[in-house]
This record gives C-alpha cells, sequence and structure tokens, in this order.
C-alpha cells in the first residue's frame, strides 16, 4: 500500500528503461508492492538489455534494496537472453558503492555509473585547460553583468543558484555584491570546484554551498530559488533543452532563471579583421562538430519560450579590449587558441596547415586588443525569463 | 572526548519517534542537512549521512525498549562525524545489540555484508550495521547503560568517501 508515494517510476518501452525517482524508504517489502509489480512486468517485456535508471533515485534503504536485487537476479536466473544495467550517478555519492555488489554477484548484471563522458566537450573543458579562460572571462563580463543583473530581476537578499558555475568567480562576486540570502554553486568538475572552493576561502567567503552535480538531473527540490544562473554553458551541451528545463524547475514561481551565452563567429576586431572573422567563423564550426553551440546567445529568447518562462529580457553587451586592461582580453584569446587550435582542432583531425591559419587570427585578435589603436571585441547575450506564478 | 564538538542533538520520547515510519527518513534527512552546511559538498555529505543515519534509525526503531527517550547526536572531531545514538531498551533489545556488537567484530565483514544482502525471506536483522561498517567504513562501538540503556556509536568519514 503506497498511500504515500514518495518515489515514481516510468518505463520507457523503446529503450527499455525503467526509472526510479525520488525516495524509496519503506518499512515493509509489502509498502512497495506496486513498485516491484511496474518493475517485474517491464522486466517479464524486455529482450536483451534492460536499464534500470536510479540516477534520480536520492534515497534507498535495505528493504527497498533487498526487494528490487532478489526481484532482478530472478529474472536474469531465469531467463539467459537477459542483460540487466543499472544506470547510477556519481553525484549521490552513494549509489554506485550500494549497487555494486548486484554486478558483483550475479553475472549479466552491470553497473554503470553514467556521469563519465556524457556530454560532448567534457573533456575540454573539465580538463585544467580551460580553468584560465573562465577566470579571464568572468572579470571581464562582469563589469557589463553587474549593472544588467538588477534589470533581470536580482535583488540584494535573494536566494541564488549558479548552476554550472565552474570555478565560482561568478559566485564570490554576486555574493559580494548582491548578499545573497543563500547561494549554491553547482558544477560537474570536481577540479573547478576544488578551485572554487579555494577561491572563495582566499576572500574569506564560507557561505557558498559549492556543490558537486550534474545540470540534467538536479538533486535539488522543486520551486527552491528565487534567482537561477547559468552562465557561458547552455552553448556546451547538446540538448540545453533538457538543462533548461530544470533550471525552471528549480526555480520559484515568479522568480527568474538568467543565461548568457556567445555568438563566437560575432567576435571581432581591427586591424586584420578578416583574418579575424575567418578564424571565429571556424571556432563556430569546430564546436558544432562536436555537438556543441557556441552561437547560441541569438537563440536564448526561442529557447526560453519553449521553456515556459514569461516576461523575457534579453541583452546584448560587447566586451571589449577599451573596457579595461586590454591584457586582459588578450590573454582571454591566448587561452581560447589554447584550447581551440589545440586539443580540439587535434581530436577533429585538422591538418597543420589549417591549424596554422586558424592560429593566425586568435594572433591577428590579440594584436587588435594590445593595439592602441586598435578594437577587439566579444559579444554576450544575456537573458532572462520568469517563470510563472 | 578532545576535540569533539557536539553539533547537534535531537531527542524524543522513543513511543513518539515509533509511533512512525517516517520519522526515521524525517530525523536522518534534517540532521544530515544540518551538520552538511560546513563541509566542503554540503548536499553530497548530507546524501551520504542521512543514508548512514536512516539505517541506523530504523534498527532503533525495529529495537529499543519501551519508555523513555531517543536521543542522535552528531559531533565533529576534524573529518569525522561521530553518530550517537541513545535508546531505552529490554532485555529482547539488549539482546539484539549484543549479537550485533559481535557480529561487528567479525574477520569477514564484507563477505557477511554481501551475503545479507542477498539472504533469501526476511532477511538478516544485523544487514544495517554491516553496510554502514563496511560500505561507509564506519568505527561502530555499542555500549550497554546501565542495563536500561544502550548507545550506539558510529564514527564516519565522509569526506572524500567517494572517488
Ligand atoms: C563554459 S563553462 C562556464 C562556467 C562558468 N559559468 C563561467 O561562466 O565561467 C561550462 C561549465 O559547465 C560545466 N558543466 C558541463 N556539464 C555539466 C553538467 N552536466 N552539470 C553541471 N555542470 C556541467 C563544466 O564543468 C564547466 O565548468
Amino acid at each position: 500500500m503506497s498511500v504515500d508515494p514518495t518515489y515514481s517510476v516510468t518505463f520507457n518501452e523503446n529503450n527499455q528503461e525503467f526509472s526510479i525517482a525520488g525516495k524509496l524508504r519503506p518499512q515493509n517489502a509489502s509498502d512497495i508492492k506496486p513498485l516491484e509489480a511496474a518493475l517485474s512486468k517491464a522486466l517479464a517485456g524486455v529482450r536483451g538489455t534492460f536499464y534500470l535508471n536510479v540516477k534520480r533515485l536520492a534515497r534507498i534503504n535495505n528493504v527497498a534494496f533487498r526487494v528490487i536485487a532478489s526481484l532482478m537476479a530472478q529474472m536474469v536466473e531465469k531467463r539467459v537472453d537477459l542483460k540487466i544495467e543499472v544506470v547510477t550517478s556519481s553525484v549521490l555519492g552513494w549509489s554506485t558503492r550500494k549497487f555494486l555488489p548486484l554486478a558483483q554477484r550475479i553475472p549479466n548484471i552491470k553497473v554503470v555509473e553514467y556521469d563519465k563522458e556524457f556530454y560532448p566537450g567534457q573533456s575540454f573543458l573539465e580538463e585544467g585547460g580551460f580553468i584560465p579562460i573562465l577566470r579571464n572571462q568572468t572579470r571581464m563580463t562582469w563589469r557589463h553583468e553587474r549593472n544588467l543583473l538588477p534589470r533581470h530581476g536580482l535583488t540584494p537578499g535573494a536566494s541564488i543558484a549558479d548552476i554550472c558555475c565552474g570555478i565560482g568567480d561568478f559566485a564570490v562576486l554576486a555574493h559580494k555584491e548582491f548578499k545573497p540570502s543563500r547561494l549554491l554553486a553547482l558544477d560537474h568538475s570536481r577540479t573547478s570546484l576544488d578551485y572554487a572552493r579555494k577561491v572563495a576561502a582566499e576572500f574569506g567567503v564560507t557561505d557558498i554551498e559549492y556543490v558537486y552535480g550534474d545540470a540534467a538531473e538536479l538533486m535539488i527540490d522543486d520551486n527552491s530559488f528565487d534567482f537561477v544562473t547559468c552562465r557561458h554553458s547552455l552553448q556546451v551541451f547538446d540538448r540545453p533543452e533538457l538543462i533548461l528545463r530544470e533550471l525552471y524547475r528549480i526555480c520559484k514561481p515568479g522568480g527568474r532563471v538568467y543565461i548568457t551565452n556567445e555568438k563566437n563567429s560575432h567576435c571581432l576586431g581591427e586591424p586584420r579583421g578578416e583574418s579575424i572573422q575567418w578564424t571565429y567563423n571556424e571556432v563556430a564550426k569546430l564546436w558544432a562538430h562536436f555537438n556543441m553551440d557556441i552561437e547560441f546567445g541569438p537563440k536564448s529568447g526561442r529557447y526560453m519560450m519553449d521553456a515556459g518562462f514569461d516576461d523575457i529580457r534579453i541583452d546584448t553587451f560587447m566586451v571589449t579590449n577599451r573596457d579595461g586592461d586590454p591584457q586582459d582580453f588578450a590573454d582571454m584569446i591566448q587561452a581560447w587558441e589554447n584550447v581551440y587550435a589545440g586539443q580540439m582542432s587535434r581530436d577533429r583531425g585538422d591538418t597543420p596547415e589549417f591549424i596554422a591559419k586558424f592560429r593566425q587570427g586568435f594572433q591577428d585578435h590579440i594584436h587588435a586588443a594590445l593595439n592602441p589603436k586598435g578594437y577587439a571585441g566579444w559579444p554576450i547575450w544575456a537573458a532572462s525569463g520568469r517563470k510563472p506564478s | 572526548m578532545s576535540g569533539m564538538k557536539p553539533l547537534l542533538e535531537v531527542s524524543m520520547g522513543i513511543d513518539a519517534f515509533s509511533s512512525a515510519w517516517a520519522h526515521c527518513d524525517r530525523i536522518s534527512s534534517y540532521v544530515a542537512r544540518m551538520v552538511s552546511h560546513n563541509r566542503a559538498d554540503p548536499l553530497l555529505y548530507a546524501n551520504l549521512l542521512s543514508s548512514a543515519l536512516n539505517e541506523l534509525l530504523e534498527i532503533a526503531f525495529a529495537h529499543h525498549g519501551p519508555d523513555g527517550d531517543i536521543s542522535c547526536r552528531v559531533s565533529r572531531s576534524g573529518a569525522s562525524d561521530i553518530i550517537e545514538l541513545s535508546l531505552p531498551c529490554d532485555d529482547a533489545a539488549l539482546g539484539f545489540y549484543t549479537g550485533a556488537a559481535e557480529q561487528l567484530k567479525r574477520a569477514d565483514l564484507a563477505e557477511a555484508y554481501q551475503s545479507a544482502l542477498f539472504s533469501p525471506g526476511a532477511g538478516d536483522p544485523h544487514l544495517g550495521l554491516l553496510e554502514i561498517a563496511v560500505d561507509y567504513k564506519a568505527r561502530i562501538s555499542i555500549l550497554p547503560e546501565g542495563g536500561k540503556r544502550v548507545l550506539v556509536a558510529a564514527t564516519v568519514e565522509l569526506e572524500g568517501a567517494v572517488s
């Protein structure tokens, strides 16, 4: 009898995936009869590999574990053709360890921790190489965003979640400027989070919650935050609408979600404008090759509307060499060149001739930035929408 | 007990506690959340602590004596957290905890845990404790307090417990 189901189950027949989400802490095995029945029905109908998705199962006790384990053990014993893959998430900490004994004990059951290699640019972005890029970028965009954020609904004392926080500079800056009542900063890179914690400690900031997690499957309750930010990140996912759906979900009704994105092909500079433009057109193609969309910026409004937001506000600003120290701008471009014309270009299999020309555009952009008569720009789209109340 | 800082203590009558199963989940979630906020990754830490604590509370729910309070205290000493459950015991409950203490001395704890996980039928009543000892690498002590109560203490180091 499950009068108060704290969990939900779904079965997707097309990919033979049975998902359990929520909390499974029954007192007796009989309390989760409906789940047992659904699981056993699903198992009976599949061929080949059956997937048990527990990525969003936040809690399980041994009563429930034993019900699931014994049912699956019986099934694979009866049906030699059947294989089961349990898909866990590293985000919860306990889940892989909890399910692993199944695989150790029962042939034909495998346990796979899903968040290894699950978004296209992961290997580029989670390696240390991106850290210098992010540092410089945030320092430069902050000059603009600090003034824009109130227009997008951020007020002092609001509760903020910064999803895909990277190395956390934005969180520290927002903390200082807006004194939020709560600030959670989440990313899927442990390297970045370690770095973020160090930066916060250096600034003596102790009340930012740095959290490891997956933006596509946030372990955060519905309607939790007044202001949800996700900066420069929808553009790294092949299915940004899934992330946006999560941002919407954790935002309070009446609260706002704020995103920033680029359109890299519109980076510009003078002198040597043509070479610069050529290179950034190639950057866009390179990202597309790895299923990421660095041209996302102007599409923000459409995505936000499709996700159900209203009162959508969009701003565009140009970060330029004239904003502050031109060397900051130049450093950022150098960091881009290192990653884009380095590992990414190599991995795509580009020829040395191409790479040389590709690099030249970045060098020309740096030249434009440092040239006292030059101009170098990087356009950003900042968009926000309100979750209807 | 030098270097140990009590962080939080929750206590309630054992009757009230054992009147609803949901208390295990609620107390473990609440306590875990409260003591995790200043760990490096609060959500991850709370997830782990809640799982371990919930098993302990479920054990207390099933095995306790009739009168008195159950209290749950968490103290901290550096990277370690010490979870202490103190609860009233009658003879049956005392027998259970004495048996559990014996189990936990086994050299083959990991195997004992595995076989308890998959044992047929109603299952091994010590499963939860075995899990905490093996999976959470907890040091567990079970001490009778004056014949009428028992103190179950589990020391865990959960920070960096995941790869
Ligand atoms: C381009 S960076 C932007 C970081 C930061 N918002 C900034 O502006 O500096 C993209 C970030 O998304 C993170 N990320 C990628 N996939 C993620 C996921 N599934 N869940 C959470 N974060 C993810 C990466 O680790 C990286 O830090």
